[in-house]
């Protein structure tokens, strides 16, 4: 099986996989961060997001080849020495039930608010739409990633 | 280990004794060994006071995204008296520790069950805390005090930590009644708390049970019948084998279905290879299974022989002599749990011990499925609880640890076996298709003189597969216990009905099916209280009032359940006030309408909600824009959590009530994955508001309670809306048109 280098979270690390591995298998089987998470394969439910440049990525969809040199960060990654904008308004709006998509939806949230710093409901509500919570705190999110837009504005 | 009566699975929880605290003390624990400084203080199963000040609680429920990681030590630190930084948590592990305690979360009685337990596990464990002071210092013990994880000596100013108490405590007494605080004294009960494991989830290191990861394992994915029931002939896995990173293959057969597992060095090279797999299957039976012939067969049911479960006056004279009647039949269609993280099983199986990390919400049900199938006796098995990504019954089932026990066996190594989204909804245990039949009669005063209500149903309370019974070729059911027509939402009605019939009818299904979320209250109350709703209009009164004043009856005993009727009025008042029940829609071109809708819980929560909504003047859409829930849950032990739970549970009702549904065609379930098995998403979510009624009845279950009522309260406001009535689930804009035209 061939070898790729891929930047994770400022580390480049080197992995051995086949070529169409996606990098969310790569990043929890092979080097073992499993923040970001398996839940449907196919890019429909969010839970595996990370980010390329900033931007939203569902990792189910890049095979290890196409990561190849590439950047990526996780939800490990997210926080520098505080915690993201975003993980202190979830913790603040007490989000989380089961917790398992929330990951993704930290780093959905994260992007949308690099992207636009203030978005409207509407906005929140299209960036957030392709993610799928089963428990069902969407109301709650959508408060969260206000109060972290009116925070990352302070 | 004792064994759950087949309702009991559904509706008990950990407690399996009395429910007092001191059936689960540990004295050996609390004497003897204890001697030393330095050690900890450990009175009870439930607690530990470590030498440092802190105190860790074991969290014997299971959570799932319901609190009980939070609440469950809360409950113990408010009546020890240590702050909620000093709290740690450990999540119970199988073991002679528990073999008093089934660790066993359903029917969301988690709070409701432990409250009291909880309480005197932290109230006995401060006595004695307290009364190692008072020895130490020679002074009475009512004249010390306990806060803050200390004992004080106010006339004195003497002040001991509970890390200090430890090793004395541990001699002293064990109290018999424990003294519990006064509520009005509480710090933590009531108080909004925030989630224990809120900062490990956002920073993605809480661990569920697919994130768990062994020294030299391997991952599992297990290519299962494609018809349900069908055996597994034999298999070719010549290419699959060639495939980069698959070790081997193993026929299963102790799963839901038959299968063969792919072993491989990732979860993607294990999927991958599944398809390479060629496989003969004998399809058996139910290659022809249908859902549409199951549904239109249901009605056919109507003529099968009934169990009656509630009788009072004379329903069927009743009706036969009413002013006006009418006759109504409401479909909930198979559903989906769906649960984000699909399930997975880590086992490791060895010839002398073996041990398992799940994400389950059973470790009881789970030991009965390990010691089946490993082959070992109890002692030698150990099952640790994972955090689960979501559960809602689904992981009240242990086949899937049963699966990964086979495979482990068969290979001798550590394996994680991985299920796939399109596993993940084809091969559950799905919400059984029900029909719910009502026959209802108007007096001369236009009041509901009678009803009768027919539940025709798959049994939820079997388990086959689990019994240790081939549901697919086994022979005839065993025979049901009475309790196991008791319905949950027909027997329980809560409504004061002069004449009154309930019958179950019991409905074969080749489909597995288990508890869903709020287990038989779906279908049921769907009926119920779209059928309310339909008599209200047929008497011209408003559905409020009408519902009203079916609420004027006190507290009613109905089997186990005492139902208080001035609770559930009460909740209905609340909910229609705070929707603005009656007032006029802003004009927009749509058709607007409010419908209203509730349920009791168990007895032990009452709640009403209000749903508001739009349809497109030519019915080409449906929005849900606000949904109000008014909630009586008895003592709100953590209204953050509360409302939270509430929140959930109308965004669950949302999705069967809008969206979601199970077909079958040809023996096989078409939905795959959340494509289309649809769940609500962020921009389909109404404004929710929840109001909780001010309480101090015994606290009742909260995380199941607020879904039943949400596609009735929809479904009731439709009507209000378009005046056309959608009695089968979900409520779209065809469903609207089958029943304009049907």
């Amino acid at each position: 099986m061939p070898t790729y280098d891929v930047t994770i979270n400022g580390r480049r690390r080197q992995v051995t996989a086949a070529a169409d591995m996606p990098l969310l298998w790569v990043l929890r089987d092979s080097l073992g961060m499993t923040g970001t998470k398996f839940g449907c394969g196919e890019g429909v439910c969010g839970a595996c997001t990370v980010h390329e440049n900033g931007h939203a990525m569902r990792s189910c969809l890049i095979p290890v080849a196409a990561a190849a040199g590439k950047s990526y960060v996780t939800i490990e990654g997210l926080a520098g020495k505080q915690l993201h904008a975003c993980q202190q308004a979830w913790i603040d709006e007490d989000v989380a039930q089961c917790g398992y998509c929330q990951p993704g939806m930290i780093m959905t949230a994260a992007a949308l608010l690099r992207a636009n710093p203030s978005p409207s409901d509407a906005e929140i509500d299209a960036a957030m739409a392709n993610s799928v919570c089963r428990c069902g705190t969407y109301n709650r999110m959508r408060a969260a990633i206000r109060r972290a837009a009116r925070a990352a504005a302070k | 280990m004792n064994t759950l009566t087949r309702r009991e699975f559904l509706r008990r929880s950990a407690l399996a004794g009395s429910g007092l605290v001191l059936a689960t003390f540990v004295p050996e624990l609390a004497r003897g060994q204890q001697k030393q400084n330095g050690t900890p203080f450990e009175p009870n199963v439930y607690l530990r006071v470590n030498p440092d000040g802190t105190t860790t609680v074991t969290v014997i429920h299971h959570e799932m995204g319901q609190g009980v990681r939070t609440l469950l030590p809360m409950l113990v630190a408010e009546d020890l008296e240590v702050d909620w930084r000093q709290v740690r948590i450990e999540q119970a592990v199988t073991g002679p520790r528990f073999k008093d305690i089934r660790l066993h979360t359903s029917g969301s009685s988690s709070s409701a069950d432990s409250y009291l337990e909880m309480r005197r596990a932290g109230a006995a464990a401060r006595d004695m805390l307290v009364a190692a002071a008072a020895a130490t210092w020679s002074v009475p013990a009512d004249a010390c005090r306990a806060e803050h994880g200390a004992v004080l000596h106010p006339p004195t100013g003497r002040r001991l930590g509970y890390g200090e108490l430890a090793a004395a405590a541990a001699q002293q007494p064990m109290p018999t009644e424990p003294r519990l605080k006064d509520p009005s004294q509480f710090r933590l009960i009531g108080k909004p708390m925030r989630r224990i494991d809120g900062p490990a989830i956002v920073t993605g290191r809480a661990r569920y049970g697919l994130d768990v990861r062994r020294p030299g394992m391997v991952f599992a994915s297990i290519e299962r019948a494609p018809v349900l029931g069908a055996k597994l002939v034999r298999y070719d896995d010549t290419t699959a084998r060639a495939k980069p990173g698959v070790l081997r293959t193993v026929p299963v057969r102790s799963g839901i279905q038959q299968g063969v597992a792919v072993i491989a060095t990732s979860t993607w090279a294990a999927f991958q290879a599944r398809h390479a797999l060629k496989i003969e299957w004998d399809l058996g039976a139910q290659r022809e299974f249908d859902s549409e012939r199951f549904i239109a067969d249901l009605d056919r049911a109507l003529g099968q022989p009934a169990v009656t479960t509630r009788q009072e006056g004379d329903a069927p004279a009743a009706l036969a002599s009413a002013a006006q009647r009418l006759q109504a039949t409401y479909v909930l269609p198979f559903q989906a749990h769906a649960p984000l993280e699909v399930m997975n099983c880590t086992a490791d199986v060895r010839a002398d011990a073996a041990e398992f990390w799940v994400p389950t919400q059973t470790q009881y049900r789970c030991m009965q499925q390990a010691v089946k199938v490993t082959g070992l006796p109890e002692e030698k098995i150990k099952i640790h609880a994972e955090l689960m990504g979501g559960g809602f019954g689904r992981r009240l089932f242990a086949d899937y640890l049963a699966e990964a026990a086979e495979i482990s066996k068969a290979i001798g190594k550590t394996v994680q076996v991985v299920w796939t989204r399109e596993d993940e909804t084809r091969h559950g245990y799905f919400q059984p298709c029900t029909a719910q039949r009502f026959d209802g009669a108007l007096d001369a005063n236009r009041r509901l003189i009678a009803l009768a209500h027919t539940s025709i149903s798959s049994d939820l309370t079997i388990y086959d597969i689990h019994q240790g019974r081939d549901m697919y070729g086994g022979g005839p059911k065993p025979p049901k216990d009475a309790d196991s027509y008791q319905i949950w939402g027909a027997f329980d009605n809560p409504y004061e009905i002069q004449h009154l019939k309930v019958e179950a009818v019991d409905v074969p299904s080749p489909v597995p099916y288990g508890p869903w979320r709020a287990v038989e209250y779906p279908s049921t109350v769907f009926g119920r209280e779209s059928f309310l709703d339909e008599m209200a209009h047929l008497a011209g009164a408003d559905p409020l009032q009408f519902r009203l004043d079916l609420l004027h009856g006190g507290v009613r005993t109905v089997g186990p359940y005492r139902i208080d009727q001035s609770r559930l009025a009460r909740v209905h008042e609340l909910a229609a006030e705070r929707a603005g029940w009656g007032t006029p829609f802003r004009e927009d071109g749509r058709l607007h309408g409010r419908g209203i809708a509730a349920s009791v819980y168990h007895a032990g929560s009452y709640i009403a909600q209000v749903a508001e909504v739009s349809v497109a003047k030519d019915h080409s859409d449906v929005r849900v824009h606000r949904i109000v829930a008014a909630i009586d849950c008895g003592l709100v032990l953590n209204p953050l959590g509360a409302i939270g739970q509430a929140e959930s549970g109308i965004t669950w009702g949302l999705s069967y009530a809008l969206k979601g549904k199970v077909d079958f065609q040809q023996g096989r379930a078409v939905q795959r994955g959340y494509g289309d098995f649809a769940v609500m998403r962020m921009n389909d979510m109404p404004r929710t508001e929840i109001h909780l009624v001010d309480s101090n009845a015994k606290p009742g279950g909260f995380g199941e309670h607020a879904v039943p009522m949400v596609p009735p309260a929809v479904a009731n406001a439709v009507f209000a809306a378009t005046g056309i009535r959608v009695r089968r689930l979900p409520i779209t804009p065809e469903s609207l048109r089958a029943a304009r035209t049907g």
